[in-house]
């Protein structure tokens, strides 16, 4: 309060002064020079839950935190003295138990009576500001947190001013530059990066505080970062800006992803060695199967054929030189007629490895099995350029198959399709699969593709061991064609105008009956 | 005196081998078979012209190991291959070690007979260089030293003459240890005697 105020005081009625001190909102008390409240305004026993009796002499003072009381009682009477009012902060006791923080103002008032002397009194006004406290503590809890989280964070965070200068960088900043702060303060953030961005990044950032265009994102960009000591290195930088005394400054986090890049490399070409490793070993294993049942048949049917041969041969000579015993040509015929039956033997063996699991026919449906064989090839196609156009007709009656055999030959021959097509490098390459009902009532199903064709030796394609492949060993389409006509159907092939092969199977319709 | 051509079969596939035996018998050979290389190799070697027909995938050893085993015993057998799976570098290796034929089986009767005739006429003709050498030596070494010396002499080109100058003999006591040599040697003339001489010294090269 100032002088005049207190002036003013003096003039007025003290009970005047005393009502309105009741009716303000702010804790007022009126303590003597002792420290002994003589009133506590209404606003004061309304807070603390005690009424005036028990707040008046030192019985105010236990609403003060007990931790606030040396700090509210250590500003000297002779400050007030001297006509300061003096503010300080304390915590108070609500009549819940509960302490808030109030702001504290004390100010000397001396009352002047006409029967006693004057006497010195201290006027204590509170203002709630428990609300202010707490947004103040949370903005420095805020604050205190921002820079932990900046001072520890693992990724370099620098700002800039609006030249483009750096105001601030973090700790992290030295581990991943090898900079330290001190050697960054002031210069251009282009000293970060590599010679090729710098001219991108200056053109960039005029640009942006001109128009307010940005010429990257600015969450998450991947870019090249310069170390000291001359390496380049991947990082990723995400930029934010605020705007601080009416100047912009931006804030950038910067991330070093050299090891996150190298292990999706690793990672990428583990994953490709994997692929190859996987194909090569699918084909070796198939060549080797096949291979080996070759060399096997040929040998195990050669030492029957043999003896057979060597027999016969033997008795023709005998016959020609009229010297051939007739238990000589018992003897040989028996042999002869062994050995064929163990020739036989030997296929049925054979084929029953070839055979070995028994064919279970269910009602499938054939979409289904195109829709499932297109899925394993899946980015097959996009990997080699291809354009797939599949043309299957709706509800289409099911087949009597087994799925698995069924799986085969679309496989086959989609993969032929797409070895054929491959090949190719001058026209586009387009793979069409149908599916229909054709003239006969059968489901027709055709695999077309602008690929190389089968030229001349089209008839050829279906004979075991014929291929056109280098890597191939001629026994897929033979295969199908043996699986489709095991299910009554028909495999064939044809050219297609202008390029490429067609090959159709067809498949009579399921019988009517439980599925 | 040597026997009669005997061809010997190795194959561990019975029918095979009687088949083989039936087929290489009807052309008059005696044939003897055998399942395993050890089998064979417990038969004494036939003082005959012989020949031998081998499958090349035998059990224990291959046939190409077998053929080495033979060289290194200096049995000297011409050989027959006979193979279910043969490839080309197996059939190199085996021709190269001086194989007679490498047939896969089945093969044509003709091509297999063919070719033990061919290995029987081989053997015969080696057998007959190698008895002429023994027969040589045989009378060489019944030969006094003194005629022995005085051939050595005679071959390398020397006359009569010269000859006794250098033994400290008469000439005429050269010639007539000459005409006893050239009678024990069953020369019937000098040139022969030169062509005799030569084989001893060399019996290795002109018998390959």
């Amino acid at each position: 309060m100032t002088s005049e105020t207190q002036g003013a005081k003096r003039s007025a009625e003290p009970i005047d002064l005393r009502d309105l001190i009741e009716t303000i909102p702010a804790l007022v008390l009126c303590a003597l020079a002792d420290g002994s409240a003589e009133f506590a305004n209404r606003a004061w026993q309304e807070y603390s839950g005690r009424p005036l009796q028990e707040l008046t002499g030192n019985g105010w003072q236990t609403t003060i935190h007990p931790d606030d009381i040396a700090n509210f009682f250590h500003e000297s009477t002779a400050a007030l003295v001297s006509g300061k009012s003096i503010e300080t902060e304390a915590r108070l006791r609500r009549a819940d138990g509960q302490y808030q923080w109030f702001s504290i103002r004390k100010t000397l008032a001396v009352s002047r009576s006409q029967s006693s002397e004057p006497s010195l009194r201290i006027l204590i006004a509170c203002e709630d500001i428990e609300e202010r406290k707490q947004e103040e503590s949370a903005r420095r809890y805020s604050e205190e947190s921002y820079r932990v989280v900046v001072e520890t964070a693992s990724d370099a965070v620098i700002s800039l001013d609006e030249r483009g200068a750096i105001l601030l960088a973090n700790p992290a900043t030295t581990r991943v530059f090898g900079y330290d702060a001190g050697e960054l303060l002031g210069k251009p953030l282009t000293m970060l990066m590599p010679e090729f961005l710098r001219k991108l990044h200056e053109a960039g950032f005029k640009r942006y505080l001109a128009t307010g265009q940005r010429h990257i994102n600015w969450q998450g960009t991947e870019l090249t970062g310069l170390r000291k000591n001359g390496q380049e290195f991947p990082v990723e930088i995400s930029f934010g800006e605020l705007t601080k005394d009416g100047h912009r400054v931006f804030t950038g986090f910067i991330r070093d992803i050299s090891e996150r890049k190298q292990a999706e490399e690793t990672r990428k070409q583990a994953q490709q060695t994997i692929q190859t490793t996987q194909a090569e070993l699918a084909r070796v294993s198939r060549l080797t199967t096949m291979g080996e049942l070759a060399a096997s048949i040929a040998h195990e049917v050669n030492q029957p054929l043999t003896a057979v041969n060597n027999n016969g041969n033997a008795c023709l000579r005998l016959l020609a030189k009229q010297n051939l015993q007739p238990d000589v040509l018992r003897r040989a015929l028996e042999e002869i007629v062994a050995e064929g039956t163990r020739a036989s033997a030997i296929i049925a063996r054979i084929r029953a490895f070839i055979k070995k699991s028994p064919v279970e026919k269910n009602r499938v449906g054939i979409n289904e099995v195109v829709g499932e064989v297109l899925a394993i090839i899946g980015h097959g196609f996009e990997e080699n350029g291809i354009l797939l156009q599949s043309e299957l007709a709706q509800d289409l009656p099911p087949v009597l198959g087994d799925r698995v055999q069924l799986q085969q030959v679309m496989l086959n021959l989609i993969m032929n399709a797409i070895e054929a097509i491959t090949a190719v490098t001058d026209r586009p390459r387009l793979l069409w699969v149908e599916s229909r009902i054709d003239e006969s009532g059968d489901i027709l199903v055709t695999v077309r593709d602008s690929g190389t064709g089968l030229g001349l030796e089209a008839d050829r394609a279906f004979t075991p061991f014929f291929t056109t492949k280098a890597n191939g060993i001629g026994m897929g389409l033979p295969i199908s064609r043996s699986i489709i006509e095991g299910h009554g159907g028909r495999l064939w092939a044809a050219p297609n105008f202008p390029h490429g092969a067609v090959f159709s199977f067809t498949m009579p319709v399921a019988d009517e009956g439980p599925s | 005196m040597t026997g009669a051509p005997v061809v010997f079969v190795v194959d561990d596939d019975p029918s095979v081998r009687s088949s083989l035996k039936l087929l290489i018998g009807s052309e008059g050979l005696q044939v003897e078979s055998f399942d395993s290389a050890d089998t064979f190799l417990q038969r004494k070697p036939p003082d005959a012209p012989s020949c031998l027909v081998l499958d090349v995938r035998l059990r224990g050893s291959s046939g190409l190991d077998f053929q080495r085993q033979l060289a290194a015993r200096n049995i000297r057998i011409p050989i027959v291959f006979i193979t279910g799976h043969g490839d080309i570098p197996m059939t190199v290796k085996a021709m190269k070690a001086g194989a007679i034929e490498f047939l896969s089986k089945p093969f044509r009767d003709q091509d297999l007979l063919d070719a033990v005739r061919t290995g029987l006429e081989q053997d015969r003709a080696r057998r007959e260089r190698e008895k002429q050498v023994t027969d040589l030596q045989q009378r060489f070494n019944s030969l006094t030293p003194r005629e022995q010396e005085v051939i050595s002499l005679v071959v390398s080109g020397m006359l009569n003459k010269q000859i006794a100058g250098q033994l400290g003999t008469a000439e005429n006591t050269v010639k007539v240890h000459r005409s006893r040599a050239m009678e024990k040697m069953c020369a019937q003339s000098f040139a022969e005697l030169v062509r005799m001489i030569e084989t001893l010294k060399s019996p290795s090269e002109r018998a390959s």
